[in-house]
């Protein structure tokens, strides 16, 4: 073999074997446990993130952040007494609906924009149980069982007040929605059951 | 004329070989197609699923559109539900109760009738909703519909006929392959048959080939001398060279990158049944999805919105649902592992992508309401995220913040959209400070 042809099939061979060198992450085995990190204190925040736990307070002394006697979670309820920013608070009580239902009155208007920001909110957190028309036939509804026809007599005949006393503490077999959504949020679904479910 | 049949005997006498190197060849091709179909074999996917057969209820009048519309969330006809079964409700009460009862039951109660607080106490102290604008005919008309129901015939289990429906077509592919196989291998043996009949007669007429046609009969392949050779070592080191360079070179693309991480969580949580096959949307769990920069992993009380009555599931039982009520019920917080940790040297933020770009999470969290068992779909690249910045253009729709910006853009490029990169979404400090 001439050294010519020699440097030939040594670059073949070697391109070949490199050319595959534009790597696709899909190749990646479905794995349990993370696989290798570079510099990994890079990684983790030494300030508190939210849903970050840090175990490891050998590597990351700074970072670790789990929270003893609480099942090794760093999980916490908000002090008790204390409010978030910016919270309004709810005075009546849950057993004082039809309070609610003849007092409460909608701090918005029901706009155009409130109402479709309204029926988003609503798809998003209550039709899997109440159904998109409100009649009470979301999927969920099949395993739950109990979950109101929004577009029953009754509940035609009570004011947004009540939806929003509803959504606040629940009622029957629903429980409170009231640390998924804001007051306003809860406003804007009720807005939009009483002015556009209950009128279709 | 003389040559052309010399030619042609000559030709006739070397039939033998020829048909030797033919059927050489013949079986490497079998070979090489017996490897296809195995190989095809195991990429063999299942069919569709069978759809299931929606129910028409006898239509029976104003009775049957009033129970759907006031009743049938609370109770069932023919089985218990958060309140009774209402089959046989005629035997058990006399029209005037009912009619009491179903307008305002607490009244009922309160007048201390032993049925009425009988049947409380019963159903937890779950107080009836008051329907105080029925009038007597309409209870009536929802009684008679509610008597004029059939029991449903007892459902058999239709797991083991639904198993054999969905595999039907994929058991037919099996046998097809399977038959190919079988041919495939017979085509072999029966090649290496005709290989060694036509040598052995080829041996007994050696004197008559010629010298060329002898060295091809013997010829034997000298694995020594060939592993010696410049051109068999150069090239076994160019591919361990090679291989050993493009293994390093993948490997450390690959270091941080999580894709195709699927942790085993505490609870066997799944999100193909919720959030697909129940509809739930991801934001009524992960609730800070288009507020924040996180999006939440949802704590035991929403969990508890359903899990309070819903206590047996189609996966796993009572199992796992009892681990996460339990769980609630000491006051402890579920440890679910993280799945997708996008390293502190980069920023991102969950709403930024929600709320004000309007992308789908499935865009770059893949199918959740499909898996059992989540998985990162995206690499979460450095390289992943610039290219979307790159080709993806800003959702200004109703956002006055982009006004200007466009304006400006649209003088100086002379198109009407801009990317993220075009407004400075690949500056380095915009996700690393």
């Amino acid at each position: 073999m001439t050294m010519k042809t020699f440097n030939i099939a040594a670059a073949i061979v070697f391109a070949a074997t490199v050319s595959s060198c534009n790597h696709n992450f899909d190749q990646i085995p479905v794995h349990e446990t993370p696989r290798v990190e570079y510099a990994p204190n890079m990684y983790v925040s030494e300030a508190y993130e939210p849903v970050t736990l840090v175990e490891d307070s050998v590597n990351f002394p700074e970072a670790y952040n789990v929270m003893p006697y609480n099942n090794g979670s760093n999980l916490r309820l908000p002090v008790a007494g204390t409010i978030k920013r910016g919270a309004i608070p709810y005075h009546i009580s849950k057993d004082s609906l039809a309070y609610a239902n003849a007092t409460l009155v909608a701090p918005i208007q029901p706009t155009e924009q409130v109402l479709a920001e309204g029926q988003v909110l609503f798809e998003r957190f209550c039709s899997h149980c109440h159904g998109k028309g409100g009649e009470g036939d979301g999927p969920v509804n099949d395993k739950l069982q109990g979950v109101a026809n929004l577009k029953s007599g009754t509940l035609k005949a009570v004011n947004a007040g009540h939806i929003f006393h509803v959504i606040t503490y629940g009622k029957g077999r629903m429980l409170q929605h009231s640390s998924q959504l804001e007051p306003l949020e809860r406003w804007k679904i009720s807005l939009y059951v009483k002015e556009v479910l209950q009128k279709k | 004329m003389a040559k052309i049949s010399e030619k042609t005997v000559l030709n006739m006498s070397r039939l033998p070989i020829l048909m030797s190197r033919i059927s050489r060849s013949i079986l490497t091709l079998v070979a090489f197609s017996f490897v296809t179909v195995s190989a095809s074999f195991a990429a063999e996917t299942d069919t569709t699923k069978a759809a299931a057969p929606a129910a028409t209820p006898a239509l029976n009048g104003k009775g049957e559109q009033l129970f759907k519309e006031n009743c049938k969330s609370c109770h069932k006809i023919h089985e218990e539900s958060v309140g009774p079964a209402l089959t046989g409700v005629k035997q058990r009460h006399d029209a005037a109760w009912l009619h009491a009862w179903v307008k305002n039951s607490t009244v009922v109660i309160a007048s201390g009738d032993k049925a009425a607080v009988a049947l409380f106490a019963k159903y937890n102290k779950a107080v009836m909703t008051s329907f105080p604008t029925f009038t007597n005919e309409e209870i009536d008309a929802i009684i008679d519909y509610v008597e004029s129901v059939p029991k449903p015939p007892v459902d058999v289990p239709k797991g083991p006929t639904d198993g054999t429906g969905t595999q039907g077509g994929g058991e037919y592919d099996t046998v097809i392959l399977g038959l190919i196989v079988v041919v495939l291998v017979l085509v072999l043996v029966a090649m290496f048959i005709f290989l060694s009949v036509i040598k052995r007669y080829l041996k007994d007429k050696e004197a008559n080939l010629d010298a060329e046609d002898k060295e091809l009969l013997n010829q034997k392949f000298d694995v020594k001398a060939f592993v010696r050779s410049k051109g068999f070592i150069t090239i076994v080191v160019l591919l361990f060279v090679g291989v050993t360079v493009k293994t390093c070179w993948v490997g450390a693309q690959e270091v941080g990158v999580e894709q195709n991480y699927a942790p085993v969580q505490p609870i066997a949580f799944s999100h193909k049944l919720h959030a697909g096959d129940n509809q739930i949307n991801c934001n009524y769990c992960h609730t800070g999805a288009y507020k924040g920069k996180q999006s939440n992993i949802p704590s035991l009380n929403i969990c508890m919105n359903c899990h309070t009555y819903i206590k047996k599931g189609p996966n796993t039982g009572e199992a796992e649902i009892k681990k996460l009520t339990d769980a609630y019920a000491a006051g402890t917080p579920i440890k679910w592992v993280r799945v997708h940790n996008l390293p502190d040297l980069a920023y991102f933020n969950h709403s930024q992508h929600t709320q004000v770009a309007g992308i789908e999470c499935q865009k770059c969290h893949g199918p959740i309401e499909e898996m059992e068992v989540v998985k990162q779909q995206s690499n979460l690249t450095m390289g992943w995220c610039i290219n979307c910045h790159r080709e993806t253009a800003v959702n200004s729709k109703d956002n006055a913040y982009y006004d200007r910006l466009l304006k400006v853009h649209a003088e100086s490029k002379k198109k009407n959209d801009m990317t993220a990169e075009e407004m400075g979404g690949l500056d380095c400090s915009k996700c690393h400070y």
